[in-house]
Formats: C-alpha cells, structure tokens, sequence
C-alpha cells in the first residue's frame, strides 16, 4: 500500500520496476500487487506528482508498504502559464504559484485575499473593510495612470473580475510577473496576468470533504474621541480664538439636556460571517468529477443587518476520456453574490466620516417628548432643537449639520445583487503515437446579470431646503424626497480559444511548441430607472411603479461591446535540463482601436540556465538547485474605453452635442519588461531562495488628456504618451525542517519597487488634483501641497514671515507653511510633493508547524514606505467647523510655547484649510494577518467511525495585532485619501473540517 | 475580424446621426448659447470645486474681489480659492480664473455652432428655415458671442479668438493662441453691429420667452463697450437711443428688479438669464443653494457705504437674517438653499445704463446732466418702501446739489451711488478698474493688489494644457 505522509492511501501512483516498463497503479485505496520480472534490477521505484519519487529494494513476497513524501523539491512541480504547462525547472520566466490548500487557514471571502502577503510583488489591498467591497490586486506596482488591475486566466477563461469565485475550489494561483511568461497574453497582459487553476477530481474512491466555520468580527483601533464635557471646552476655546462675541458654548456648557454619545460606540457592533462549503470528488480512469457548493454570509460591523454580503457557489468540474485520444470536459461555476452596500468611505454621506464628526452632545435618538420625533424615525439629526429666548423653536446654528450615522446605517437600503456563470468548456484530442501533439479547444462563457436596487428613504429634520415642490412638507433633508433607483444588465464575455500543442523529450533535448489563436468578444447592456415621492415606503411599495409620475422620472439604457482577434505562439526548448529558452509571440487586433492601429506585437524571449546540473557543481552537493534565469518582453494595456479613438456625440435634450473629440492614431499602451533572477535550493531544497530583479516601462501611456477649455467643454481625448518607470527586486526564502514529530516551515517574501512618471505628454506636463501631482520625476499620484513648519507663536513672527502679505490673516497658533519661494507669502507657488501613496516595500511571512494531530499557521504582513493623506484629520482636528475632535486637540496651541505641532482651535481658519504635509501621515504597518490553530483526530477516529478519513477542528483569529504609526482607523485601505473608511475588523472564528 | 470594426453601439458618432441639422437643432443650439450665463450647479463637471466650475464664479472674481463682498459670512477655511481671489493672494492656478475661463469659453463654443449653422445659406434655405427666426437667432448669438468675449477681454486682456467650431482634434491646438485685446473688441464691436439689425424693433424679441436677446440688449452692450472705452459721446448717443425706443424706465420699486414674481413683467431690467425651477435640464439658479452655505457675505465698508435708512441695503443683504435679498429673488428668504431656485441673473438693467450716461455726462463736463441723473436713482430709492413696507422717513437719501460743478465732489456722488445701487451686481470691481483706482480702494480694503492685477492671469491649466503657446499676463 502507498500513502501519503497523513497515512491517506494514494490512489493513482506509478509502481514501477525499476529501468523496466513493467509498472501499475495504486488503487483508489493505494493498494497495488505488481509481479517483479527476473533479470531486472530488483527495486521498485514509487513515482506521484507532487511526491518525492522514492525507490525501495526487493524483498520477497512480503508486503511492501510504502509512505511517500510531498516532493520538498517542487521543480517537478507541474504550473499552469499561459495556454500550456510547464515543469517548474523548466521555466525561466518569473512566475510565483501559491498552492491554495497552503493558505487555506485565511478564511476569507475573495480568492484574491487569500494570496495576500504570499506572493513577493503581488500587493492585495482591501478597498475597505465592508463586507463584499473591492479587493484590489497590484502585480510589480503602478504601470500606468490609467488601468492597473491584472488580468486573470481562470482554467483558461480570462477576466477582469475573480470576486464571484469560491476560494475553496481554488487549486492554484500563479502569477506570471514578467514579461516573458505574460507576453502570450499579449494587449492585456502589462499588469501582469494570474493563471487560476480549479481543483479537478481524481481518479479513486470519491472523497467528500465539508468545511464550516463560524465567527465573530469586532473593530479595534478606534480613535479616541472627545466626550460632550470636551468637546464643549475646546468648542469654547475655538469660538474665543476665532474672536466671536456671544460664546454659545459658554451657555451651552450649562445646559443639562445635552447628551453624551461616543458614536464610535454607537455605530459598531460585532459582526458575524460564517462558512460552509462541501466538495465531493472522484471518478474512474476515464471520468473525473469534482462537486462543490459553498455558502459565505459576512454581516459587517456597523449596526443593523445593512451591511452585509452573502455569496453562494455550484461548481461543476468533470473531465471525460471519450477515446484514448479525446478528452473533452467543463470547468463551470454559477454563482450569486449579494451585497447590502452602504457608503464605506469618503465623504458624504460616509457613514464612519459622520461617526468620527458628530458632537457627542447630540443623543442618538430623539427623546419621545421631542415635537420632531416619530416612531418611524426616531434618530436625531439636525443639531439641538431648542426653544430660543422668545420661546421659538430652532435648530442651534452652532453645531454643525452632521448626519447621524446610526441613522444612515438603518436607513441603508442598497442592495446589488449579481447572478454569475462563469466556466470553460474543452475538447482535446492526441494526435501521434506518442500523443506528443494535442489540439486543444476551449469554450470560455462569462456572463453575469446584475440588479441593483436603491430605495432612499426620505428622513431626518425639516431645514427648509430641498425642490420648492417638497417644502412644507414636513420632510426630512435626507433622501428628499423618497427615491427608488434601480437598474439592471447583463454583461457577456465569451473567449473562443485554439491551441496546438507539441511536447516531446528526444534524449536531451525537450521541446515545448504551441500555437494558437484566441476571440474574445464582449458585450454588455443595461437598463436603468428611478422615481421619487413615494406615498408609502414599506417593502410592497419598493417598485418602480408606486412612485410618483408627474415629475422627477428618470430612465436610461445603454450598450457597448468591444472584441479581440489573437494569434499567437510560444516555445520551450531544454537542453539536458541545464539550458532553457522561451520564445512567446502574441499578435492581438483590438476593436478598442482604429484602423490605423488596430494590431500589435507582442514578443518576448527568456532563457534560464540551471548551473546546479554541471559538472563543476558536483563538489558542492549541499547546493541542490541553482538556477539563473533572465528575460525581455513586451507587453500591452488596452484597457480604455470603447470607441476612445473616435469622436462622440451625446445628446443634450434634442441637440447632439460634440462630447469628445477623437484621435484615429490612438494606439496600445506598451510595456518592456526585464527581468533576472536567482533560484537556488540548499540541502536538498529544504531551504530555497529565490530572486528577482526587474525593470518595467511603460510607454505611450493611454492619457486622457484635456484639450484647452478654449475649445469649449469638452471631454478629454485618448492619446499615447508619457513614460513611467517601476524598478524592483523581489525575494522569496522558505526553509522546512522537522524536529522530531515537530514539522515546521518557514516562508518569507519581501517586494521593494521604485515607481516614477519619466514623461508626460507635452500638453499634460503634470496631473494635479486637490491632493496629488503626478509630474516628471514623481511618482504616480504623489501627495503634493504645502509644507508644515511648524505653529506661529507670536504675531512678531507672522508678520516677519508673511512680510509680503498686506494683513495677513493668519494668527499666532496658525500653521506657519515654508515660504518655497521666499515671496512673503504664502500661495500656490509654495506647493511641492509632501508624500508618496504607492507602498515601497511589501512584505509577508508565513509559519506553520505541526505536531501530531496539532498544526499552526501564523501570517505576518505588512507594507514600508507608504503615506496616506488622512482627511479625517483634517476634518476632526483643525477643521474651521464644529465637528467633534479627537483628544489628540486637547494639546492644542493655547499661547507661546505651548507646542509647535498642533495649531489652535478656531472658527476661522488655521491653515487646516490647505493641503498639507500636516495630514499626509506614514501608512506602513504590519499586521498579524491570522493565525489558525487546527487539531486532527485522523488515525484517532478512523478505527472508530468508519468512512471518516479526517476531522479537523480549528480556532482562527484573524487582523489579531497591527502595527502602524497611522492615526486613522485603518492603513490598509486603497483610497489614498482616508475620509473616515470602513476598518478592518479582527475576527475569531471557529470551524471544522470532515473528510469522508 | 468584421466583429472589430464593427459601428459603436451605445454611444453615437458623427457618422451615425443625420449630420444635417434641423430647425430644430439650431434654434435648441441657440438656446443652449444662454446656458454658461447661467448660476446653474454643475454645467461643467460634477462638483469640480478645484477646477471651479461648480458655478459660474463671476461674483468671486468680482464681488468678492471688490471691497464689495466676503466670502461667507464666518471666515472659514471652506473653500480657500474664493479668498484667496479676495485678498489678492492668488495664483494662475486659482480654481475661480479657470472656472470663468471654461463658462466664457463653453459659451462660445455653443454659439459658435450656432453662428456656423445660421450663416450657412445652403443649409438654412434648404431647411426652408423662417427668415426672421433665422435674424432674430443669429441676432441673439453673436450679441452672446460678444457678452462672453467682452467677459474675457475685461479679466484677461489678450485672448484666443475662437470663432468656428472646430473640425478635429489637432485644430485645438491651432486656434489656441492669444491675439490683441484690440483684434478681440473689434471682433465684439463686429457681433454686435451685425446683430442689431438682425433682432426686431420690440422690448421682447420673443413675447412667449421674454429672457432671449433684445435689440435693447445690444444696444446697452454697445453702450457699455463705449463706456470701457471711454468713448463718452458714444455712451451719451447709445443710452439716448436706448430711451427714445421707450421701452425701459426705472421701477418705482426698487426691489421689482429683482423680485421673483416680477421677472419679465417690471420696466427696468434689460438682459438677464432666466432661471427656471423644475426644468429638464436644470436651469435653476443654484446660487441660492450656496447662500443657504453661509457664502456671499457683505463686507463691513460696504455696509457702511449705504447713508441711513437707504431702503437698499436690505434689499441688497440682511446681516440679521444673513439673508442675500437681491440674489434671492425674495425678501423672505424663500429659496434660500434651493439649488433649483427660479431667481433670475440679472447682467444689465436700466439704473446702471442711466448711471453711465451720468458718467459721460461727467467726464464731457455737463455736470447738471449727471447730477440729474444721480438724483433719478436716489429719488426712486427713497421712493421705494423699506423692507418692512413703510415708508422710508422723510430727508433720507436727500437730492445732491443740481449746481455743484466740482467734478471731484460729483464723481464721489457718482461711485457712491453705483456701488450701493448697484451691489453685489458684478460691476464694482470692474468700476475700480476703469475708474483707476482698483490699487488705491482695496489696499485701503486691506487686500494685497498690484498693479498687475488690472488684469488676472490666464488659467495656469490652459498654458500647460498649449506646452505654453498661450502666454501668462505680465507679472504672474
């Protein structure tokens, strides 16, 4: 019998006499009886892939059981690029795969989480914290200004877009991050290109497997936040440093009605998410099948069930020999996702921008006796209702109108709901005898429809404002009047692709060739309509038909498609396993593109040499592998609107208006790629290295670029232009070793990149906007505004450092900016680059070990060298209006002397109102990602329970400990600009696992 | 590879549509001509604050730029552009110079196609378009073309002279150059005189939609053109013209200028842009949204330009209520916070066409003329009930003294009145300009102009965006 190192029979594995042809198989329990020939060299050699080949020495008749190893040496390793497979020792490109059942303990929704911090050069940042909001993925930093996301090839489907799929039925994930391994993916390929593999069933007993976790999910990190007794001093303070007469605060400190509200408090809860997900495989030689089903529920952590996200997963995997020669099979996923957004981040109305801003005098609901409340809609909202001297109700002017943040997350009703299926369909068939060349067809179908429906209830206080039609009313001023929208479409993404395939070994020289051709055509419509005024707002009267039809009827429907021809090739040769070269060629027409430029080449070329196979390495057998790997390539980016290279009309009432002029010479935006590394292996591969260096340019960049308003408004035009550049190194290290029963692995990456625009276009010298300036010699999106020097302490040195400004306004306590140029005033002209957003060292590390039954996982992320401009600092510190503070401002300048960092509170302005390096803060941290404990009772429970190979429990905690300098509630958020954003929570989850 | 060059669907390209227009399509071409007049939210963009094109910024550049009017009412760090505009502290990259740049500009644009449709006689007979609409069209864009290009040539000086739609793309870059602001009144004098006799011989030039072009309205721009260019007997004939035509007179009250319900039925307003509520799309005035923000703020010297109980300092802004009456187009301040409001702007009515009649009368020494004139302004003023609806006492806003002949004294009598009729109107700052003494009023105002400052500078985007073909004014 053979098994596997958890003593699981193994179906399938090659027992073979050894240098004879006389071999069988295992059977599904790992059984086999092979009958040795005489003459023939008396052992048998055991061969899996995976495994580490291993070969034993007869012994008579007797029972010879055998335990493989997982191949520590992964080189035989079988990974998926591009159209074909290669054996890892065979490629010399720069390709990482993360096994998924190494990084199954991550325990999170998207597929591409569950590779964050595994990858060296693979950035995966969670857009926010809500449950179901966008992951994003960077491969080898920013390329462009444009489009950055990279392209996935899902069992040979490609897409822009993995959020539908289940991790569990995930096998592989290999990212292809140079050029010369992308370069087959041609015109999508410059931000590099992740080739998804699905598990497949396996020939053997079925194996069915059930997984279920459960779990808990609380926000930490909070800010601390002033309580009302503060917050109406330092209000106070603010009203008499900005020189008013009257202090409201004053009277409002005596006031006994006023609340005490950490809305911090108020608007979290803890959150749940749970799991479960049950896989059943098998088949017999000619048929494989893999069934899956999985169910994932997140409600997130701000009260109410209005933010949550619930995904459900059928996967169907079958592959069929129809003849020795025809294979033929599906991969085929249909999926739903809902999600309950509500407004995570920015402003407003940002639900946790509104938590950090609101007064915590104000209480969270309305007290009964309140004239304003109803039970429908019992939350306060305009600030302190309270009759004035004259005995007439008012709101207080004095507080500034925030929402109420437990009233938006009930009030959220915003549900997006996609139905997705997704799968190839193949038929491969062998030609020649040895079944060296294989035509392979593929079928890929991507099709979704999405509904997403918004009802906006109409709530809050009366101000008086709103459409003069809905005035006196009584309404509310939030979602005035009442509102449904809602749209929905349809999105067909169809891949036809043809390979040809020739693999064949003659003695030492092996040979790798393929050629193929690919269409992609994609369309998409939607359907869109809204109504407003609605009489009733229960559930029944959430349609479009129960609005009202005499006014505020919007409806909208629109289309487009866009498709791609591709030809292209690719060969491996290797020479006695020592000398490798790749040549990939990719031709690629795009309909995104005019005639003029409608196709682009894409070649690329690498070689690899594994110096550990010569003959003067023999002496230095401690050094198992040693390969050096080098490559060149180009690559495209399409990834612009359709029709960019036209001029477009839109219609404005019954006019057709020119929208955007075209450019008929627009072309691809190209990449040249370089790439070198170092693979080397020590001691029989238990510790392995690898490294890479790389350049990356980017050239005639896809710029939107505005014509003068000269010409009047119109949208900007595509052209090609500009250059960025990204130079980096990427290094992996793992080491596996055992200490008795004690098994452990250690595996560490870490990423620096050096990212910087070259050029831009001559009518574009720089991108600016409020915040950042992406110009020659920057890099992409820098943080650009004035520099902080520190606090005025005394009017003496306002006047002697804004000596050219006639009455400057500004007043000791002020932030006192650098006067750049020295003018005496401080003006645009003094604005430089005060941060950078694009992380430059990224790094992860994981652990694991088991001991007997117990087994730990322990991931360790983080990322250096990165800034964020944190808003919420702006907005809550030093900002003009009463908003809350946090208790940072209680060391707020309060006369000479008194710090130099914090400006004083006021009414009028302390040059918070700038942009400045005051807010853009050191975003690195370093995160305790998660850490799993499991126990299983495998041998324990086989003798008792029959048919059950494995359970395993396990406890989980993930986000556990964050290390970061950043004062907001999260650094790990895409947006650079943190108005107040959804967090990350840490969780704890529990769940277990049953193999049958 | 048919599938690749397939026609675009979902968008519409010049080959797609019938390129011929319609009648249809030139008049709603010329209607669409008023739009960049407009206080209309979010014309250009989508709450572009950095790029300032939220609103048409015409009272930062001027009001608040004048020792008129403040920012808001509590000095705050929102929107920093506005005071710095204020104050004088800004650079060529200030939001409010690119903000008033792209309304001009969009205007032109839009009229520009309206012109090339209208001047096209192929076209026009084969639509068999009605010839006096096609006049009174035409008439209506080139006065338009003129009110935008005589907008950029005040704040700017040289400027692109774009007269045609264009053709392609790369054509941007040709008409991007900066000609003599001479060439630009030339071309402005040119719209106007061709659009004069294009428009018809009435107040209206249509009775259903009383905001298009009058002929009237050409003549008080003529007449303002003359005024910048101190072309003082010019002025004197134009405004002459003006009142023998009989259609203008001064309100008796002063507020029906501005009054909502009076709007194309009172005597004295002679151009504005016609707010609407409820319209698709918007043309509501969303000004009032961003009053009901705390903006739009009187400055103290402001205030205390008005003598004692002259009825229009209420009118004009109430610091209690901190209310803008005249922006409002109420006195209640209904609207206020409406970004949908139906209160007109008002560009040129008739007092401020009398009191440029009174400065020529000043500036060619008829003094009894312009005193005259004076005291026609202040005598409706007093006649006009306060805010409360009495009557104002009796000896406020006294007649000045008909015999004075101290040009000093009648020119102080002159810029007194238009500044309190006149206020938060658009026309302070460039009154300071042309009076030449910008420099001397706002530093005692305590802001920091130069002397370069007659002129703003040229949007810093639109040099870039030409690799510097278009040039900086002077000192910027």
């Amino acid at each position: 019998k053979v098994t596997d190192n958890s003593n699981l029979g193994l179906p399938g594995v090659v027992v073979q006499q050894t240098s004879t042809q006389n071999r069988v198989p295992t059977d599904i329990n790992g059984n086999y009886v092979i009958t040795l020939q005489a003459g023939s060299p008396q052992s048998l050699v055991f061969t899996y892939i995976g495994f580490d080949k291993t070969t034993v020495p007869y012994s008579g008749n007797a029972v010879i059981n055998v335990q493989l190893k997982p191949s520590t040496s992964s080189l035989d390793e079988v990974v998926v690029v591009g159209y074909t497979s290669q054996r890892k020792g065979s490629i010399s490109g720069a390709v990482s795969t993360v096994n998924m059942e190494d990084v199954e303990t991550r325990r999170v929704p998207n597929v591409s989480q569950v590779v964050q911090g595994q990858i060296a050069g693979v950035t995966v940042t969670q857009g926010t914290g809500a449950p179901g909001d966008p992951i994003q993925v960077r491969i080898r930093g920013l390329g462009t200004i444009g489009d950055n996301d990279p392209l996935y090839i899902v069992d040979g489907n490609p897409t822009k877009d993995i959020s539908s799929l289940n991790p569990a039925d995930i096998k592989t994930f290999t990212v292809l991050k140079d050029a010369a391994s992308a370069a087959i993916y041609g015109s999508r390929a410059a931000n590099g290109v992740v080739v998804i593999t699905t598990l497949q069933g396996m020939a053997g007993k079925p194996v069915i497997e059930l997984n279920y976790f459960n779990g808990a999910q609380q926000v930490t990190n909070l800010p601390h936040m002033l309580n009302s007794t503060q917050y109406l001093n330092k209000q106070e303070e603010a009203w008499n440093n900005a020189g008013f007469q009257n202090n409201p605060y004053t009277i409002a400190k005596t006031r006994t009605d006023l609340a005490n509200t950490d809305w911090l408090d108020e608007l979290f809860e803890t959150g749940h998410s749970q799991s479960a997900q049950l896989t059943a495989s098998g088949g017999s030689e000619k048929v494989q099948y893999l069934f899956s089903g999985g169910y994932y529920k997140q409600d997130g952590i701000v009260v109410f069930n209005n933010d949550q996200y619930e995904r459900i997963n059928f996967r169907t995997n079958i592959n069929a020999s129809l003849t020795d020669r025809l294979r033929i099979g599906t991969n085929l996923q249909i999926s739903n996702e809902k999600q309950d957004w509500l407004s995570s981040s920015g402003d407003a109305p940002g639900i946790i921008r509104h938590a950090l801003l609101r007064p915590p005098v104000l209480a969270v609901y309305k007290d009964p006796s309140d004239p304003t409340y109803s039970a429908a809609d019992p939350f306060t909202d305009l600030p302190l209702y309270y009759k004035d001297a004259k005995g007439v109700g008012q709101w207080d002017q004095n507080l500034e109108k925030t929402s109420n943040p437990v009233a938006l997350a009930y009030f959220a009703n915003d549900k997006r709901n996609r139905f997705k299926t997704f799968g190839t369909f193949y038929g491969e068939y062998a030609f020649l005898g040895d079944k060296s060349l294989k035509l392979k067809t593929n079928i890929g179908i991507d099709l979704s429809y999405y509904h997403n429906k918004a009802f906006n209830q109409n709530f809050g206080d009366d101000d008086n404002g709103g459409a003069e039609k809905d005035k006196g009313k009584g309404m509310g001023r939030q979602n005035r009047p009442t509102n449904l929208s809602e749209e929905r479409g349809q999105n067909l993404n169809l891949t036809w692709t043809n390979t040809l395939n020739y693999v064949k070994t003659f003695g030492r020289h092996s040979l790798n060739a393929l050629a193929g051709s690919e269409y992609i055509k994609f369309t998409e419509s939607g359907i869109s309509a809204s109504r407003a005024r609605f009489d009733y707002t229960s559930s029944s009267f959430q349609y479009i038909d129960f609005g009202n039809t005499s006014s505020d009827l919007w409806n909208g429907g629109s289309g487009s498609e866009w498709a791609l021809f591709s030809l292209f090739g690719s060969a491996t040769y290797v020479y006695n396993s020592k000398y490798m070269i790749t040549a990939n060629y990719r031709a690629d027409a795009s309909s995104r593109f005019g005639e003029n430029n409608q196709w682009a080449y894409f070649p690329s070329i690498s070689a690899g040499w594994t110096i550990s196979q010569e003959n003067f390495m023999k002496d230095l057998p401690w050094i198992t592998d040693l390969k050096l790997r080098a490559s060149t390539g180009k690559l495209g980016n399409q990834q612009i609107d359709n029709y960019a290279f036209l001029t477009l009309l839109r219609k404005n009432g019954d006019r057709y208006v020119l929208d955007r002029y075209g450019n008929p010479d627009l072309k691809w935006e190209s990449t040249l790629q370089n790439n070198i590394g170092l693979d080397l292996g020590l001691l029989r591969n238990s510790l392995y290295f690898s490294f890479d260096y790389f350049t990356k340019k980017t050239s005639d960049m896809l710029l939107k670029i505005q014509l003068p308003r000269l010409v009047g408004n119109v949208k900007p035009t595509y052209v090609n232009a500009g250059e960025v550049q990204n130079k980096g190194f990427e290094m992996a290290v793992s080491y596996r070793n055992k200490i008795g029963k004690f098994q452990y692995g250690i595996n560490g990456n870490i990423a620096a990149i050096h990212n910087e625009v070259k050029k831009l276009h001559p009518n574009s010298p720089a991108i600016v906007d409020a915040y950042t300036k992406t110009a020659p010699g920057h890099q992409l999106g820098a943080f650009y505004g004035y520099q902080m020097e520190g606090i005025y302490q005394n009017a003496g040195e306002v006047t002697q450092h804004l000596y050219a400004t006639n009455n400057p306004s500004e007043k000791p306590g002020d932030i006192k900016f650098r006067d750049l140029d020295g003018n005496g005033l401080i003006d645009d002209n003094d604005r430089t680059y005060i941060g950078n957003p694009v992380p430059k060292l990224n790094y992860g590390l994981n652990l694991s070990g088991n001991y007997k039954g117990f087994d730990l996982s322990v991931l360790l992320q983080g990322v250096n060298g990165v800034d964020k401009y944190n808003d919420g600092k702006k907005i809550l510190d030093y900002d003009t209006r009463p908003f809350n503070y946090t208790t940072a401002v209680l060391d707020s300048w309060n006369g000479e002397g008194s710090t130099n960092s914090i400006p004083r509170v006021s009414f009028t302005d302390n040059g918070s109102s700038r942009v400045s390096s005051i807010f853009v803060e050191d975003a690195s941290y370093f995160r305790i990602k998660n850490v799993e404990i499991g126990y299983s009772f495998g041998a324990l429970l086989k003798k008792k329970i029959p048919g059950i190979q494995n359970v395993r429990l396990y406890v989980s905690g993930q986000n556990l400990y964050t290390s970061t300098k950043y004062t907001g509630l999260d650094p790990e958020t895409t947006d650079p600009i943190d108005m107040g954003t959804y967090p990350q929570s840490r969780a704890f989850l529990f769940g277990m696992n049953v193999k049958f | 590879q048919k599938e690749l060059d397939k026609d675009p669907i979902g968008l519409i390209t010049p080959d797609q549509i019938n390129a011929t227009p319609t009648v249809n399509t030139i008049t709603t071409t010329v209607d669409g001509s008023y739009q960049m007049l407009s206080s209309t939210l979010n014309l250009i963009g989508n709450w572009a604050w950095p790029e300032g094109t939220v609103i048409r910024p015409d009272f930062v550049i001027q009001d608040m730029a004048s020792d008129d009017m403040q920012k808001k009412w509590a000095p705050d760090g929102d929107q920093p552009w506005m005071d710095e505009v204020s104050g004088f502290r800004f650079t060529a990259n200030n939001a409010a110079f690119n903000g008033i740049w792209s309304f001009d500009y969009e205007g032109i644009a839009v009229t520009n196609q309206a012109i090339s449709y209208l001047t096209n006689n192929e076209l026009i007979s084969s639509l068999s378009m009605n010839e006096s609409l096609r006049n009174r069209c035409l008439g209506e864009a080139y006065f338009l073309r003129a009110f935008y290009y005589f907008d950029l040539v005040n704040n700017f000086g040289d400027v692109a002279l774009v007269l045609k739609p264009l053709e392609n793309f790369n054509e941007a870059y040709k008409v991007a150059i900066r000609v003599p602001a001479t060439q630009v009144r030339e071309q402005i004098s040119a719209d106007l005189a061709a659009a004069k006799p294009l428009l018809p011989a009435a107040k209206y030039s249509s009775n259903t939609e009383r905001w298009r072009v009058s002929k009237g309205a050409v003549t008080a721009l003529q007449a303002k053109i003359a005024l910048y260019n101190k072309n003082w007997q010019e002025v004197i004939s134009l405004v002459n013209e003006l009142e023998a035509s009989g259609f203008y007179s001064l309100n008796a009250h002063y507020f029906d200028n501005f009054s909502v319900a009076e709007e194309f039925t009172e005597d004295e307003v002679i151009f504005a842009y016609d707010h609407q509520s409820g319209k698709l799309p918007a043309r509501g005035n969303g000004l009032s949204a961003l009053l009901d923000w705390g903006f739009v703020a009187p400055t103290a010297g402001f205030i205390n330009e008005f003598e004692s109980n002259d009825p229009r300092l209420l009118y004009t802004v109430n610091s209690a209520t901190k209310t803008v009456n005249k922006l409002l187009g109420s006195t209640n301040g209904t609207y206020k916070g409406n970004d949908d409001a139906p209160g007109n702007k008002i560009y040129i009515r008739f007092a401020d066409v009398l009191l440029w009649k009174a400065e020529a009368y000043l500036e060619t020494s008829n003094y009894p003329a312009a005193i005259a004139i004076i005291n026609q302004i202040r005598q409706r003023a007093r006649t006009t009930p306060a805010i409360d609806g009495s009557a104002v006492p009796a000896g406020t806003l006294p007649a000045r003294n008909a015999t004075s002949t101290n040009k000093d004294e009648i020119k102080g009598w002159l810029m007194h009145e238009r500044r309190v009729e006149l206020g938060f109107e658009g026309q302070r700052f460039h009154d300071l300009k042309r009076w030449g003494i910008a420099k001397q009023v706002l530093t005692a105002a305590g802001k920091n102009f130069q002397d370069k400052n007659y002129l703003y500078p040229i949007p810093q985007g639109e040099i870039d965006k030409t690799a510097g073909v278009i040039t900086q004014n002077p000192g910027y």
